[in-house]
């Protein structure tokens, strides 16, 4: 039975886990009412999974979500190492 | 000079495919090799790692990757890097690689690497057998690396790992799970060599910059730290003032 206090932590091994997820770089933050879920994925269809297996297996459990999707554009600088 | 690219913790699957390519073919302009420290895919299949090789192979600078805990996952590791180096990519574990570029010769050094925490907070080599094996596997993979640093002659040498070498540039992530994100025999081994950058991952809420206990420059390149498609460092700098410490940043 998961019980309040694990609760973000069987979010966490869900994420890492699942074979659909596999995300370990997902932060999971318990506020009054709700869990946020902070981080960066890969794809828009990696971060709506994510949200969609947590409701799946914790139905009770409201969330919200502010992970975002990391951006790929082509680097401006160059740091020069010394 | 040289220039390199670098990125890590890209996590290639189909859904990616297609993302990184625009900037990846760009990088003749900017960059002279492109380092990829670890967790190339997601969950470590050969299908994942052609997934990987169809996006950043067949380019038109040296790809030279480590393989990260994900890579790991299917317990397909070998096939993965076979995947990956019939594709043209130089995959380095516990190995070294040494590029010609423009008169230059660039070593790169690279393991997977492994946690085990830092001073203050690190595992001991003591108790259950699993305890054991667990920091017999850290140090393990660090003197394989100070080898592999060791083992090349070259003008510039970079240390290429997915687990982080100093907790610098773990900054941002939980204290809690340092001990899970690298391990300070790494940092020493990398100090053991003329080491000029030591490049890393693994730490996706990290920070960017770190050092060394010796001073040898860490950069922690895992993709949601940068938030672009790589970083570019410059080495051997005609110009480079030897006094300066902190970094210093120029355009294109």
């Amino acid at each position: 039975m998961t019980t309040d206090t694990d609760l973000e932590a069987e979010i966490q091994r869900l994420l890492a886990e699942h074979d659909r997820i596999a995300e370990q770089g997902i932060t999971v933050q318990r506020r009054d009412h709700l869990i946020v879920l902070g981080g960066e994925v890969e794809s828009a269809q990696r971060r709506d999974e994510i949200c969609k297996q947590i409701t799946a297996h914790f139905p009770d459990v409201q969330i919200t979500c502010d992970i975002g999707i990391t951006r790929s554009q082509a680097p401006s600088e160059v740091e020069e190492i010394s | 000079m040289i220039r390199i690219a670098a990125v890590g913790d890209v996590h290639v699957d189909k859904d990616v495919v297609g993302r990184y390519r625009p900037a990846l073919e760009e990088l003749p302009d900017r960059a002279d090799a492109l380092l990829v420290a670890g967790d190339l895919t997601r969950h470590g299949t050969p299908d994942e790692a052609r997934c990987f090789a169809k996006e950043f192979g067949a380019l038109a600078v040296p790809v030279v990757v480590v393989l990260g805990n994900h890579d790991h996952q299917s317990d397909q590791q070998d096939q993965v890097t076979e995947v990956l180096t019939d594709a043209g990519i130089t995959v380095l574990e516990s190995s070294a690689t040494v590029l010609e570029i423009r008169g230059h010769r660039l070593g790169i050094a690279g393991t997977k690497g492994f946690g085990g925490g830092f001073a203050g907070a690190c595992a001991s080599n003591f108790g259950e057998r699993e305890m054991k094996d667990f920091v017999g596997t850290s140090e393990r993979y660090a003197q394989a690396l100070e080898a592999a640093l060791n083992s090349v002659e070259c003008d510039a040498l970079v240390a290429l790992t997915h687990y982080a070498p100093v907790p610098e540039t773990l900054v941002g992530e939980p204290l809690e799970i340092y001990a899970f994100l690298g391990c300070y025999q790494l940092g020493r081994a990398i100090d053991a060599a003329p080491t000029a950058l030591a490049l890393h991952g693994h730490a996706h809420h990290g920070s960017e910059r770190g050092r060394t206990p010796g001073g040898v420059p860490v950069r922690n390149v895992a993709h949601p730290v940068i938030k672009q498609a790589y970083n570019v460092y410059q080495l051997l700098s005609d110009e480079v003032d030897a006094t300066l410490v902190t970094a210093n940043k120029t355009g294109f």
